[in-house]
């Protein structure tokens, strides 16, 4: 049944009524025979690219295959960060489309993704990272995108209950972005999966990817655990499995697969507003609307496809929360977990061409960053698909 | 070379020590240290040089040795750390080693480079496993037992040296401070402050 | 994860560093192909779940430089050499097929 629009009206309907009258948010598609566009990989990334690419192109047939369900992946194991708050110049434009996005996003999927624009602080700890972080603003300032260099008193304003005299990080100030915040992840991938839905798009889920088949160099289509499906193009959306994907169609990357884990405490009472990251060793925390401490810290650092990190990296992410906020000694971590991720030198995501020139057949490495699942969605179609 | 009028001063400039019955912590502040590393393919000759001039046995494995008056601490493969005491004499043991490894090892002091102390009594087991990550029980790790591993992120050599139990921790001597203040921290619930 | 280090027995990886791919050997700098095969060298990798050989360094310990066989997947670690060993193996074999 197909689902009308999320309003006020609705819900206060359903609410006299039990909530009996929701149908699912998108179909359980069956896979048809052939499509125009077929997106490998129902996580963010993906599910994103569907989305814009069916709103743009009314008359494609499009379709994203997930061998898992959709919200099972990466995208529901993020710490929901959404920032644009980078350096380089291919970074900042890239993040602050996303930024844009997501501004906009919840009218124009209808759904609440609990975009929170609440505030992303970088702190830093010395006279050289004041600067560099000085260097960071004024490039980001340079490319339009806000933000502000604050110092201890601001920030001490702000989250007074830092560690501001510790002493070897003694906390000098913060660069703050206020547009910079956090987005339910897992809404992220709903709402779009919903959206893409709504503009005809087929999600076909527990589909897992086997083979291509290729005709004069030129993709055709793909085998998958239920069965074949033809395709004009193909995208794939990965993450960490970008290897194993690529390697089906010929491929080596220059991509590894590595684990990042992120943990969340017990539910506590309001504490921290915005995402607070410690510039002296790897830490990021944010507080969820439930009230768990969400925060991580560094990559494990060797390749894995476990989803699941080791004891020193947990060690060295609660000594850095300790030496930045030591009372949340006290609370009681709740659940830790690992995601794997496609890593290259740079860590950004990666758009690349099947070699044979021509053929369109596509893939577009996906990595960590929820805040790319927006602009990464929008650029994957804009550059790659519609080529 | 004149000898130096300038007083020692203990790596340790913080570090309380113990005659608790649970937790002995004492300084070695007194020793005379050489690293020995083996040169290419000499390792034998190495062996050879010491056995005639000490009488003992270099180990190929994480142990130490006791000779008269002096140990070798295994250090790496083909690396030792030969300790001796100092004493009133002033001995060298840089000075006493490098004509008998001559063009077959790198001999260096490191007697003020590294810092060591002595930890003993019933609790040391429960004192170090707050920081070592290695298993320091009787069945696994024995009298004369060498390993080179971390305590608290500090890089440590460690070895036992009776059963009693006690052992000896060799780290650089510019992180004395900061083992003296895990320890501190680690033993305080048996010796208190 | 555990490290089985053939020098100090069975450690915690705290104690060691990654290095990455054990496989993948410098190329000759004046190839004519030199530019693709160090682009290969230093960027592509195989990267598929199961075994794979990877360099560990043994930082906290005794130094060694290790060759260690991990499945990817499970983090289940396979066997353990010493680099050392596996290089100069490596290098006889080229010359014995030189």
């Amino acid at each position: 049944m197909p689902v009308g629009d999320y309003s006020i009206f609705s819900v206060m309907k359903e609410a006299l009524r039990g909530h009996t009258g929701w149908g699912p948010a998108w179909r359980d598609a069956e896979p048809k025979p052939a499509y125009d566009i077929v997106i490998i990989g129902g996580g963010g990334h993906g599910l994103a690219t569907a989305y814009y690419l069916a709103k743009e192109y009314k008359a494609a047939r499009i379709a994203v295959v997930e061998k898992g369900w959709i919200g099972g992946g990466n995208v529901g194991r993020n710490t929901t960060i959404v920032r644009s708050n980078y350096m380089l110049p291919g970074n900042i434009p890239f993040y602050e489309l996303s930024m844009k996005l997501w501004e906009g996003l919840e009218q124009d999927i209808n759904y609440n993704a609990m975009v929170s624009q609440r505030g992303v602080l970088n702190l830093y700890h010395s006279d050289g990272q004041r600067d560099a972080f000085a260097r960071r603003g004024n490039s980001m300032r340079l490319h339009g995108v806000d933000c502000e260099l604050l110092d201890a008193d601001a920030v001490r304003k702000m989250v007074p209950f830092l560690d501001f005299e510790n002493a070897r990080f003694p906390v000098h100030g913060g660069l703050l972005q206020r547009r910079g915040g956090t987005v339910r992840h897992d809404a992220v991938a709903w709402g779009y999966a919903r959206a893409a839905d709504r503009h005809g798009v087929d999600i076909i889920q527990n589909c897992e990817v086997t083979a291509f088949r290729f005709e004069n160099d030129h993709v055709v289509g793909i085998e998958t655990s239920r069965g074949y499906i033809g395709a004009g193009k193909v995208g794939i959306s990965v993450a960490g499995n970008s290897s194993r994907v690529a390697a089906m169609a010929g491929m080596k990357l220059p991509i590894e697969s590595h684990v990042l884990q992120a943990f969340v405490t017990e539910s506590i009472k309001p504490f921290i507003d915005g995402v607070v990251t410690f510039g002296a060793g790897h830490f990021y925390i944010s507080q969820s609307d439930k009230g768990g401490l969400v925060f991580g810290g560094d990559l494990d650092g060797y390749n894995s496809y476990a989803q699941r990190g080791n004891m020193p990296v947990v060690e060295d992410v609660c000594e850095g929360g300790m030496a930045l906020m030591p009372r949340i000694g006290r609370v009681r971590l709740l659940r830790s977990w690992g995601r794997h991720h496609g890593y290259v030198d740079g860590r950004q995501p990666v758009h690349r061409s099947h070699p044979h020139q021509g053929s369109l057949f596509q893939w577009r490495v996906v990595l960590r960053r929820l805040q790319g699942d927006a602009s990464g969605g929008h650029v994957f179609r804009a550059s790659d698909c519609t080529r | 070379m004149a000898k130096s009028t300038l007083a020692a001063q203990s790596a340790f400039t913080d570090l309380k020590t113990s005659k608790h019955a649970a937790l002995t912590i004492e300084v070695l502040d007194d020793l005379t240290m050489a690293s020995i590393a083996s040169s290419k393919g000499r390792a034998e000759e190495v062996k050879a040089a010491i056995r005639a001039a000490y009488g003992v046995e270099l180990p190929t494995t994480p142990e130490r040795v006791t000779g008269k008056g002096i140990a070798f601490i295994w250090h790496g493969p083909d690396q030792w750390m030969a300790i001796a005491d100092r004493g009133a004499g002033m001995r060298d043991i840089e000075v006493e080693l490098k004509p008998v490894l001559a063009g077959i090892a790198a001999v260096v002091d490191q007697s003020d480079g590294r810092a060591v102390v002595r930890l003993s009594g019933p609790r040391v087991r429960d004192v170090l496993a707050k920081g070592v990550g290695i298993d320091l029980d009787p069945r696994a790790f024995k009298s004369n037992g060498v390993a080179i591993t971390h305590a608290s992120h500090i890089g440590i050599v460690l070895w036992q040296v009776n059963d009693a139990p006690a052992y000896e921790i060799a780290m650089f001597r510019s992180f004395a401070d900061s083992f003296a203040t895990w320890l501190t921290h680690s033993a305080a619930e048996f010796i208190g402050h | 994860m555990r490290i089985n280090c053939p020098c100090c027995g069975e450690r915690g990886i705290d104690e060691f560093s990654y290095y990455g791919d054990a496989t993948v050997t410098r190329p000759d700098l004046t190839s004519p192909t030199a530019m693709a095969e160090f682009v290969a060298y230093a960027f592509e990798r195989a990267n598929i779940p199961g075994p794979h050989r990877e360099l560990w360094y043994h930082a906290a310990g005794c130094h060694l430089w290790l060759v260690v066989t991990r499945n990817i997947a499970t983090h289940e670690i396979l066997s353990v050499e010493s680099a050392r060993d596996v290089a100069l193996a490596r290098n006889a074999n080229a010359k014995g097929s030189a």
